[in-house]
């Protein structure tokens, strides 16, 4: 994709990453944790523009887990809520075994789509997440077996080898849709220069979407609009609306975008329209 | 075992919480989700080896 769609009037498809797993209400009282707060977060979402959410499962007292059963509250909560949105599952999970980086695949139905992190990054000062190519491929095959769309999470330059080694390893159904993240430490450098050099570099077909953290959310996903790609945005990844003030919610940070979409002449992309355009199974 | 400076309280300063969620007697707040696993022992993780802020109290 380039500024060649953008002209073309594609549609813009946003992500919204409502509650992620590193940060919790410590952070915002905004964020939430519960399946009843991620339901109708995602409703909000939803009716704000948003045709897919990333989720993640927390426990009662907001710590991670990756219980199937938690996921499956979840998404009959934001299926309770919420019209027709799309739900995307995290597998990401820094130090969990293997086996319960496969347990959010396996709700009934299955996510329509979930994340696949191509690589490495370091957490905090002595700890990595290492999504090894073993547990790639693992997660891979899961994902195709059960008809689910692999988001390919690019957090740094390298990972963008390891998407033409998956390609080289595994058929993946077109498009192929990575998102590229920027900001700070194992991510790639945040700068437009990069952007451009990450998208020419993505393989002949690929769509994106980009996801900027921290203050990086809105000139990232504003650079995502013109450049084709489509957007993430949402208090995972971004806990703030403006310097020092705290976004009221993930509804307002997607409410943003879209304006800034709609100010562009980009349309922003129904659910369906989204389930088109990456050629989604459907629920 | 879990990290001795682990607490787990519904409020601190400013913080009020409907359920008590973990919090760092040494950096005195609460702690992100993400590193509650390292102050708790979870999967592989150990607060010996991968907390900063537990080795720096530690010395």
């Amino acid at each position: 994709m380039s500024y060649d769609s953008f002209l073309a009037d594609e549609p813009v498809i946003v992500t919204a990453a409502l509650t992620g797993g590193v940060h919790g209400k410590e952070a915002t009282p905004n964020l939430p944790e519960s399946p009843e707060e991620i339901g109708r977060a995602a409703a909000a979402a939803e009716r704000a523009g948003a045709a897919v959410v990333h989720l993640h499962a927390r426990r009662p007292n907001g710590e991670r887990t990756f219980d199937t059963g938690r996921f499956q509250a979840i998404d009959d909560a934001v299926r309770r809520h919420a019209d027709d949105v799309i739900i995307q599952h995290s597998t990401g999970g820094t130090a969990a075994p293997d086996a319960d980086r496969h347990r959010p695949l396996r709700t009934d139905p299955a996510p329509e789509m979930a994340s696949l992190d191509m690589g490495p990054l370091n957490r905090y000062a002595h700890l990595t997440s290492e999504n090894t190519r073993g547990l790639v491929d693992s997660l891979y095959d899961e994902m195709h077996e059960r008809g689910i769309k692999p988001e390919l999470e690019v957090f740094n330059d390298g990972h963008r080898n390891e998407i033409r080694g998956l390609l080289d390893r595994r058929d993946l159904a077109d498009p192929v849709y990575a998102t590229l993240i920027f900001g700070p430490g194992t991510l790639t450098r945040p700068t437009p220069r990069n952007f451009l050099t990450a998208i020419d570099d993505l393989p002949e077909g690929a769509t994106f979407n980009t996801l900027g953290f921290g203050r990086h959310q809105l000139p990232f996903a504003t650079m995502g609009v013109l450049f084709g790609g489509h957007v993430r945005v949402g208090l995972e990844d971004n806990v703030y609306y403006r310097r020092g003030e705290l976004a009221a919610s993930n509804a307002q940070l997607v409410e943003r975008v879209v304006r800034v979409a709609n100010e562009l002449g980009r349309p922003v992309a129904t659910p369906a329209e989204a389930r088109a355009i990456l050629g989604l199974r459907g629920v | 075992m879990s990290c001795p400076y682990l607490s787990y309280r519904a409020a601190a300063g400013d913080h009020e919480f409907d359920t008590e969620r973990a919090y760092c007697t040494a950096a005195e707040r609460f702690v992100e989700p993400m590193r509650a696993d390292i102050c708790n022992d979870r999967y592989d993780l150990d607060h010996e080896r991968h907390c900063e802020i537990y080795r720096e109290h530690a010395e």
